[in-house]
């Protein structure tokens, strides 16, 4: 049989034809024993499949929010926690960057014509002769022992201060003024060290060139891990009370 | 059940509204994944996968025949399965009977008012049936479960299959009559049955 033919029966069986393609095939039927028996086999088909009955599903196929990926709903709070967190952290982040850069411009600068620098607080006294240019020092009272002592050769120190201050330079670039405060020549406003100091400048300490206190940078950690933990202990209570409940 | 309300409040998110749909569908959906796979364990998975799936793809429904939309995505859930058979095939944990038969006998949703020859002839018919749906290519016997075992028209197994109307029509004719030529191997063990489709169309 064809297979046009088939799917005639088929669909007639079906009452999927339209009126007149049924009425044709009818007219054929009624002449054509091969397409009678291959209409009967096809109707007993269908029969014997609609006889099947339907098993029971084996288990009651409904889902439970974990099967759909639904999240257990959160504490009002719980945004309140993450966002402070969140602002703790990143301002933790930029002060601590803000420290280092601080202390990289505070890097050790070269120290030969440089009359200025280092540790301000340690210059209070001396600073602001300290600070001048040894041009300006040659005017003072001391001065002329300044240009003696502003020679080349750092190795002349008719000062005792200003031996010192070589000395003390030898021994530490960063703490030969700082911490010797006594060496300032009474006389001179300073300006006979003015040389040595030239040399003995104390050098920045960078570990103490802090733009942002320790202090707030461990307060904003404490914050942002107390945010945490609070967060981790809601989703905890959250995700057991609503698996109790389903 | 008002089928549409459930499907909207579903689609809104409402899960206990798509677990009503579920309660109504679920034999449907069990019973044509298990004529496809021919096993009751793995219609069972595919089960609970063609209603996770459907429940996240629920706002893709676009309204028309549900029923035809579920049976989409289980004969989907179901070639899935069959897929992954092929490139990983396994064998079944527990053992069959030494007739290879399952060691659960099937319950059917006529249970309660079987009587035990009554029950013993629809295992005897759902075992050849099944034989039979088990040598059709895919194709064929998804279309024949929807349309003869499911009772879906042919617009909605044309939208569960996705195919043209006219595929689904090449497809039923060929699939009923290949079942028959199968299903006459069985006459000898189905008597009653045979006989009385004989007499009924006599």
């Amino acid at each position: 049989m064809k297979q046009r033919d088939l799917e005639l029966l088929s669909s007639y069986l079906d009452g999927q034809l339209s009126s007149s393609d049924a009425a044709r095939l009818e007219a054929r039927l009624r002449t054509d024993p091969e397409m009678r028996s291959v209409l009967q086999d096809l109707r007993s088909t269908r029969s014997l499949l609609r006889q099947l009955p339907m098993r029971k599903a084996p288990r009651n196929f409904t889902l439970t929010p974990q099967m759909v990926g639904k999240n257990p709903p959160l504490p009002r709070s719980y945004p309140v926690f993450r966002f402070a967190a969140t602002l703790a952290s990143i301002l933790l982040f930029f002060t601590l960057g803000l420290n280092m850069l601080g202390r990289q411009m505070a890097s050790p600068m070269p120290a030969y014509g440089m009359g200025g620098g280092g540790a301000p607080d340690t210059f209070t006294l001396e600073s602001a002769p300290a600070t001048e240019p040894p041009a300006a020092a040659a005017q003072a009272p001391a001065a002329t022992e300044a240009p003696a002592l502003q020679a080349p050769s750092a190795a002349m120190a008719p000062q005792p201060t200003a031996t010192a201050l070589v000395a003390n330079s030898d021994r530490s670039m960063q703490t030969a003024v700082a911490k010797e405060p006594g060496t300032v020549n009474p006389a001179g406003s300073g300006q006979a060290e003015q040389p040595p100091q030239v040399l003995a400048q104390p050098q920045p300490q960078p570990a103490e060139t802090k733009v942002v206190s320790p202090v707030w940078q461990w307060l904003l950690a404490g914050i942002a891990l107390i945010c945490l933990f609070i967060m981790a202990l809601m989703r905890q209570l959250s995700v057991n009370r609503w698996r109790s409940k389903s | 059940m008002n089928e549409q309300a459930l499907i909207q409040d579903a689609q809104k998110g409402d899960l206990d509204a798509f677990n009503t749909l579920i309660l109504h569908y679920q034999d449907s959906v069990f019973n044509t994944a298990l004529r496809i796979l021919g096993d009751d364990d793995l219609a069972a998975d595919v089960t609970q996968d063609a209603f996770i799936s459907a429940f996240k793809s629920i706002g893709s429904f676009r309204g028309g025949s549900f029923k035809a939309w579920l049976m989409r995505t289980v004969t989907n859930a179901c070639y899935d399965e069959l897929r992954r058979q092929k490139r990983r095939p396994t064998t079944p944990l527990e053992p069959d009977t030494e007739e290879g038969e399952e060691m659960d006998s099937p319950r059917w949703l006529a249970d309660p008012g079987m009587t035990p020859d009554q029950k013993a002839e629809a295992d005897e018919l759902e075992h050849a049936i099944q034989h039979c749906l088990n040598n059709l290519p895919l194709e064929f016997k998804t279309v024949v479960v929807m349309a003869d075992l499911q009772g879906m028209d042919y617009t909605e197994v044309a939208v569960a299959a996705r195919v043209p109307l006219g595929t689904i029509k090449s497809r039923l004719a060929r699939a009923r009559l290949r079942l028959r030529e199968c299903l006459q191997g069985f006459s000898e063990l189905l008597p009653s049955v045979f006989r009385l489709e004989e007499e009924s169309t006599a």
